[in-house]
Formats: C-alpha cells, sequence, structure tokens
C-alpha cells in the first residue's frame, strides 16, 4: 500500500513525554539548532537528535526509506557545498587554503581546480551536522506521535478547534486518498499508461500527469462533498467541542519544556557573538597559518 | 396519542441550479416504530427528500422550499442542524466518506465531542453505543482498516450515540456483502422493534422485504407514486425499475411477452485457430504482502474463450488481487501466470491490455480526458496503435456503447451511467480480447444495472468476460461460470449450479442465498440452467 501508518506504541523516551511537550521541545530545538554554524555548538543538537534517534524504537527496516532519503540529501549537499565553496561566504570573509587539486586538462582554456580549504570542510561538516539534526528530529515525529492525538495537541496548544480538527481530518484521509491515488495508478496502468517512460519538457511532462492528477483530484472533491455532510450533520462546528482525549502534563513534561525554552533562550544569546564558522587550530595549521 | 415522529407537509424543493423540481408535493406521516422502505430508481427524489429531513437542504444545499417538515412536533425550519441532528441520526450511503476519526471510539464520538457535553457523558455514550452493536471489541481499533460491514456499524454507532429517536438510512446496503448486508437489515429490524422510527432509502427491495418493513413508499418523478403496507407495492410497482422477490417476478412477467433471447458473447463463439488455448492459465499461484497472511494461495485455473466468469466471495477474500494477477497489476510470488501461452513476468501491463482489458469499479477513477473521444484514445495510443486503427477502434467502440454524437463531450460532466460505459468503450477500443470488470452493477439502480449488463453480454469484441461482484444474483442471472473465493483461495470453480447448490458451502463463504436462486434450485431439473426469473417465468410457468 501506497500509505501506512508509521506510528505504534514503542515505549521510547519520546513517546514518555506528552505530545504537547514534545512539540514545543521540537520547536525549540529546530530555532537552537539554526541560530548556529559553530561545530562545537552544533555537536550538542547533534548528541540530542542521536539521542532521541536511538532511544526511539524506530527500527532501521521500517524506517530505511526515509533515512536513505536524507542521507543522501545531506550528504550530496554538503560535498557540493565543498566542491563549489558556494554558501558559505557570507560565514567567512577568508579562506586558507590546505591544497589545492588541478584537473590534468583544459576546457575552453579553463582548468577546473578544487581548492581545499580549512573552512570549506568546516562549513561543509557544521552543515551536515546541523542539516542532520534537524532532519532525524522531523523523522521520528510520524513514527512516535499518535496521530489520533495531532487535534488535540494543537488544540491544548492554543489553535481554534476547527484547525486543530483538521489535523485529525488530514490524518483520517490521507490513507484513504493514497488509497485513491494506487486504484488510479493501477487503471491508468491497465489502459497501457506507464508512468515511466514519461519524456519531453517539463510542461509536457506535467501534461503527462494528468491521468493520475485529474481522477485523483476529482475523486477527493467529489468525495469531499460526502465528508461535509457527514461532518454537518453531526453538528461540527456549532459551538466550543469537547475532545475525549486528555492530555496531561507531569513533571517530566514541565521540564522537557523547560530545558527547551531555556536551550533557546541560550542558544539565541550565544549567537550574538557566535555566528560564524569555527575553524580548529590543526586545520588552520595544516594551510600553513 | 403521542406526536408523530415525522410529519411532512406538501413539501416540495428545487435546487439552485436547476429547473425542474427535485420533489414535489411530498406529504408523508410516520409514527414511531415504523420502519419505512423508500425505493425508487436513481433520480427519483429519493436523496432529496432523505436531505430535506436531515436539514442538509436548505441548509448546506441551497434552493427553493415549500411546505414543512415537523421532527418531532418541531418544525425544522426553525431549528439547528446541530438540533436536528439530535432529532434525526443519517447514516450515508458511502461509509468510508462519512467516517471522519482515525480510531474507532474518536469516530463514534465525533457528534457528542460537537455537542460541547461533559467528557464522562460522552465516554459513558460511546461504550453503550459500541456495547448495543455489540462491537466493543472495535473500540481502539484504526478506522480505515475496517470492513466494509464494520465501516456501516462504527457509522452507525456514531449516530446512535446521540440519541436521535429517528434514523434515516441512505441505501445502507450498497458496500456491503451479502452476510453483512443481512446483518444490517436485522440490525434495523431490532432498533425499530425497540420504538426508533427508521425511514430506510434502498432500491435493493427483496433484501428489504425480508425484515417486514412496516410499510413502503415507492417514488417516481420526484413524487410518491406508491404508500402502503409493503405487501402491496408489488401492485403498484414495475418490477424492471426495483428489485422484487423472484417469484413475484416471476408471476409478473409470466403476464407479459417473454424477453427477448440474447446474443450472449458473439465474440467469444468465432473459433480462431488456437481455440482450444486458454486465454489466461494460472498454474499454482500465490502471492502475499506479509508472508504469513497470503492474499493469493495456489491458484490454478484456465479463462477460456466463451467463459462468462463471476467471481464470489466476502470482502478481503481475494477477488480483486486474483484479477490483478491477470492483468498483471501484481505478479505471483510463486507458481505462474501466462496470458495467452506467455508468463506474466515477462510482459509489461501494456502488453497484457491487448488481450485483457480491466474495467474498475468507480469510473471515476479512470476518467480525465476533456473529451469522449481523447479519452477512448487513450489507451489505443499507449498500446502503440496506428492512427488509422485507432481512429477505427474508438468509433467502433463509441457505437457498440451507444454513445454517438457524444464524442466531444468531456466524460466528467456525464452522468455515473453514461461515464460507466465510457469505461467499458475505453477497454473496447484497446480491442482487449477478455473484459474483466469490479463490480459492474455498483452505483446503479435495477434498471440500469439489467440493461448495462445485458448491453455488455451482446457487445461483440470480446471473448470471454469476468466480473467481480458481490451480487450473487448477477452470477445466477448472467454468468456461465462461477469462481467463489475465500482467504485467498479458490474454494469452488465449476457451474453457477455446481458453485451454488450447496447452502453449507454458501454460508460458509459469507454469501447468502436468494430468492432468484432458489427458484433457479428448485427448478433445474426441467431448465438444466440457472436463469434471471422473467426467462424462467416463460421456461416454467
Amino acid at each position: 500500500m501506497l500509505v501506512t501508518w508509521r506510528y505504534r506504541q514503542r515505549n521510547s523516551l519520546v513517546q514518555s513525554f506528552d505530545p504537547r511537550a514534545w512539540i514545543i521541545f521540537f520547536g525549540c530545538f529546530l530555532a537552537s539548532t539554526l541560530f548556529f554554524w559553530d561545530l562545537r555548538y552544533l555537536s550538542f543538537f547533534f548528541v540530542i537528535a542521536l539521542t532521541a534517534v536511538f532511544t526511539s524504537g524506530v527500527t532501521w527496516k521500517e524506517s530505511r526509506r526515509a533515512w536513505l532519503f536524507i542521507l543522501t540529501f545531506v550528504t550530496f549537499f554538503s560535498i557540493l557545498t565543498f566542491l563549489t565553496g558556494r554558501g558559505g561566504m557570507e560565514l567567512y570573509t577568508t579562506e586558507h587554503i590546505i591544497t589545492q587539486v588541478s584537473a590534468p586538462f583544459k576546457i575552453f582554456g579553463w582548468q577546473p581546480t578544487l581548492w581545499v580549504t580549512a573552512e570549506r570542510i568546516m562549513f561543509s561538516i557544521s552543515m551536515f551536522a546541523r542539516v542532520f539534526s534537524i532532519a532525524s528530529m522531523t523523522i521520528l515525529i510520524p513514527y512516535s506521535l499518535n496521530p489520533s492525538l495531532y487535534g488535540v495537541t494543537f488544540r491544548r496548544l492554543g489553535m481554534p478547534d476547527k484547525i486543530a480538527y483538521g489535523m485529525d481530518l488530514t490524518m483520517r484521509f490521507i490513507p484513504t486518498f493514497g488509497r485513491d491515488f494506487s486504484l488510479t495508478m493501477d487503471a491508468q496502468r491497465a489502459r497501457g499508461y506507464e508512468i515511466e517512460k514519461i519524456s519531453g519538457g517539463l510542461f509536457a511532462q506535467v501534461r503527462k500527469l494528468a491521468p493520475l492528477v485529474v481522477p485523483v483530484t476529482i475523486h477527493a472533491i467529489v468525495g469531499s462533498e460526502d465528508i461535509i455532510d457527514a461532518m454537518d450533520l453531526r453538528a461540527f462546528g456549532v459551538g466550543p467541542r469537547t475532545w475525549i482525549q486528555q492530555l496531561t502534563f507531569r513533571r517530566r513534561d514541565i521540564a522537557l519544556i523547560a530545558f527547551g525554552v531555556a536551550m533557546l533562550l541560550v542558544s539565541a544569546a550565544l549567537s550574538l557573538f557566535t555566528y560564524r564558522l569555527w575553524v580548529p587550530d590543526f586545520l588552520l595549521a595544516m594551510a600553513g597559518g | 396519542m403521542d406526536i408523530e415522529p415525522v410529519i411532512i407537509e406538501n413539501l416540495s424543493f428545487r435546487y439552485r441550479s436547476r429547473a425542474e423540481p427535485a420533489i414535489q408535493n411530498i406529504n408523508l406521516r410516520v409514527s414511531a416504530g415504523q420502519l419505512v422502505l423508500i425505493a425508487g430508481a436513481s433520480g427519483c427524489g429519493k436523496t432529496t427528500l432523505a436531505r430535506c429531513i436531515n436539514g442538509l437542504i436548505p441548509r448546506s444545499y441551497k434552493g427553493e422550499v415549500q411546505g414543512r417538515i415537523l421532527l418531532q412536533g418541531q418544525d425544522t425550519a426553525a431549528l439547528s442542524l446541530a438540533r436536528i441532528s439530535q432529532l434525526v441520526g443519517t447514516v450515508l450511503q458511502d461509509p468510508e466518506r462519512q467516517i471522519l476519526g482515525t480510531r474507532v471510539a474518536n469516530e463514534v464520538a465525533f457528534g457528542l465531542e460537537n455537542l460541547g457535553l461533559p467528557r464522562q457523558e460522552i465516554l459513558q455514550r460511546v461504550e453503550q453505543a459500541l456495547d448495543y452493536l455489540g462491537i466493543s471489541h472495535l473500540r481502539d481499533r484504526e478506522t480505515f482498516n475496517l470492513s466494509g460491514g464494520e465501516k456501516q456499524k462504527i457509522a452507525l454507532a456514531g449516530v446512535l450515540a446521540m440519541q436521535p429517536r429517528i434514523l434515516l438510512l441512505d441505501e445502507p446496503l450498497a458496500s456491503l456483502d451479502p452476510a453483512s448486508a443481512q446483518e444490517a437489515l436485522a440490525l434495523a429490524r431490532r432498533l425499530a422493534d425497540e420504538g426508533m422510527t427508521i425511514l430506510m432509502i434502498e432500491h435493493r427491495v427483496e433484501d428489504v422485504l425480508s425484515i417486514q418493513p412496516d410499510r413502503a413508499l415507492f417514488m417516481n418523478k420526484g413524487q410518491i407514486e406508491y404508500d402502503g403496507p409493503a405487501e402491496g407495492l408489488e401492485k403498484h410497482v414495475d418490477y424492471r425499475q426495483v428489485k422484487l422477490p423472484a417469484r413475484l417476478i416471476m408471476k409478473m412477467a409470466s403476464r407479459q411477452p417473454p424477453p427477448p433471447r440474447l446474443e450472449v458473447l458473439p465474440g467469444g463463439k468465432a473459433k480462431p485457430e488456437n481455440a482450444a488455448a486458454p486465454l489466461v492459465k494460472f498454474e499454482d499461484a500465490s502471492f502475499w504482502y506479509e508472508p504469513e497472511r497470503p492474499a493469493l494461495e495456489g491458484v490454478t485455473l484456465e479463462i477460456q474463450r466463451g467463459d462468462i466468469i463471476a467471481v464470489l466471495g466476502p470482502n478481503g477474500a481475494g477477488k480483486t488481487t486474483l484479477v490483478k494477477h491477470a492483468i498483471g497489476l501484481l505478479k505471483p510470488k510463486r507458481g505462474r501466470v501466462l496470458v495467452e501461452g506467455r508468463d506474466t513476468r515477462d510482459l509489461s501491463v501494456a502488453q497484457i491490455a491487448h488481450t485483457l482489458g480491466y474495467v474498475f469499479q468507480s469510473p471515476s477513477h479512470m476518467l480525465f480526458a476533456p473529451t469522449v473521444y481523447d479519452e477512448l484514445a487513450f489507451g489505443p495510443t499507449n498500446l502503440g496503435q496506428k492512427p488509422q486503427e485507432m481512429e477505427q477502434a474508438t468509433r467502433e467502440a463509441i457505437q457498440i456503447v451507444n454513445l454517438e454524437g457524444l464524442e466531444k463531450y468531456p466524460p466528467l460532466a456525464m452522468s455515473f451511467g453514461q461515464q460507466k460505459r465510457v469505461s467499458i468503450a475505453a477497454v473496447l477500443a484497446m480491442r482487449s480480447r477478455i473484459l474483466a470488470m469490479d463490480e459492474p452493477t455498483a452505483g446503479q439502480d435495477y434498471q440500469n444495472y439489467i440493461s448495462f449488463m445485458e448491453a455488455i453480454l451482446q457487445m461483440p469484441g470480446f471473448e470471454a468476460i469476468l466480473f467481480i461482484t458481490h451480487d450473487v444474483d448477477l452470477a445466477v442471472a448472467y454468468s456461465n461460470r462461477v469462481l467463489l473465493v475465500n482467504q485467498g483461495r479458490l474454494v469452488c470453480d465449476g457451474s453457477p449450479y455446481e458453485v451454488l447448490k450447496d447452502q453449507e458451502r454458501l454460508t460458509s463463504n459469507r454469501l447468502v442465498p436468494t430468492s432468484l436462486l432458489r427458484a433457479n434450485l428448485d427448478f433445474y431439473p426441467r431448465t438444466g440452467r440457472f436463469m434471471k426469473a422473467e426467462e424462467l417465468a416463460h421456461a416454467v410457468l
């Protein structure tokens, strides 16, 4: 099946907290990480992320695809920045060259040269640590937070009833939407449609997706009429609603939120002094100064 | 005397977008504890009447209303939808679209949460509703993974939890297998016996008659044509419009001229050189998503020219998995499936489509093109047909399904029946030799279902037809071979008589013998084959 629930009860560290506490902590973690480019500080967040991952109970087997995607993505961009030196210019003004590798050929008189500098090395490592920390904390959410608690979690975080219930409704209809998509895919394949053979320019490719996109969209629109009727018929939106799921903050939740907020404040304060790249002395020494 | 729970006086309604009224001058008084069947063909106004009663009209569907509706003595015009929803509970046709919670308990609690009741009271009422329907064990399950019958019960529990006095059921049997349909009907009877007023909209009249409704209405062109005891329905309705018990149809049809004999599957009679070779062959084919739960297990069968095969079995039995193997959408993990002698593992779905065309249950899952012509040209283009050949195939397909003159019409703006015909034509245009259909009659009323099936059976071009269905009568009336599938296994394969004669086998596979099956079994020594009721009437009476 295209869409399956990733969530299950795992007795993990993440799941030992109230979902609201974890969402708040996650927000603080995200913002705090973005304050830094200094690997010494980023290591702190990297360790938190790794701790959350290793205690999450999420197995490699069930999350392999997500991890491979993230790792490929992060590694690719880290290498790309290392090779081109782009992206880090705001963080350093001078570069210390460790070595240079020149290609043994010329293209129209230009000889491709890779400048290995202390700054570029540190920039790509820092980027890896930063993006990997954020991505791995994000991956854990669908595996760890109970989808039937999304609505009440956001309601208790202060969102209005209707918007919070929208969260629940999205969770409810993602599998239905996935099933409709698979059905349409099968129906069109049975008519000889082969998505893997789509070619042409971008516009032509998008046009050739119409046999999938049109039926799925139309089906969703037609289906939504029934959904709206069903909600109206059971008095949705007539007044403040009760939520049967109860969330209660315990001490550990308060502690997690306090830790998160403190981390954010300290990070904000520190970032006033350290929003720049850190290059260790030994790399500078290798560059000869 | 108690107030009648439903009083409708001179009710008419016209949708804003239409010139003609959808219902006209409806007058109806229903007493407490009555179970009322509302029957009629598609477009007769049944659903509009239901929307007027449950308040969706005029609140969600705008238009011009005349007359008034009193529920428990209160004029609905003055009530909010929230208030109406506590007086009348509605279960819609497709439970999949009305279940809003990810978990069963949340779904049942939904309406009560919206009313802002105290949490303890909600939990208590949820337990009561689940307990009443005998489904407490589903309490913590995810709603998406439930079966059709379970979903229907959950939807009903969600409505009952709001403690309405009136229940409105809109085609509750549409998506259920025979055994689940019977359970749902028995439940409706029990609720009515305990004092609930029930309005049940359904065109499977025969099934509803089995629970002795206290009263039946027959609607036609927006008006009530008959309102009286269920037994009187037969004198006032055309047996071709709603599905009556077979014996009754036979009695009525025997007074009419015999139905024309169908020229069934003309394409299956031609004998090409290799006529003896099977079109499709399963050799011990097995498939599984998880090894411990096989979706298909050791299936061996052949599809021959001239076969009209009904694939029967309960929900989740593996019927669709079986057909998906024939078309190559799934490949067996053990054993082989051969299409015209070639292993499906070596063929793409597109290549197999030359032999086997598959029409999915809902046409809206496949229609996308701006015109009927483009829609039909899609398959042949993908299969690499030459433009001239494609042009001809498309024209022929349009002719066969009677859509001439609508070539430039957008399929998405057509009626359901027309869309269904476009989807069949799309397979015809690919010149596939076998037509495979998933629930071909779903969503169609009785009259359309009969004319649709008969039109397909008489179409030239197909050498074999295969359809997946819940409807035992469809197999009885139109197939010459039945495959009974359950738990991924082919339980039985033979003529309709051989497969369906054994009551025990039917029960263990969640099938329920219908009056048409019984009549055919009774007369089998004289007829030697199964047939539809009209034909049977002239063969034996």
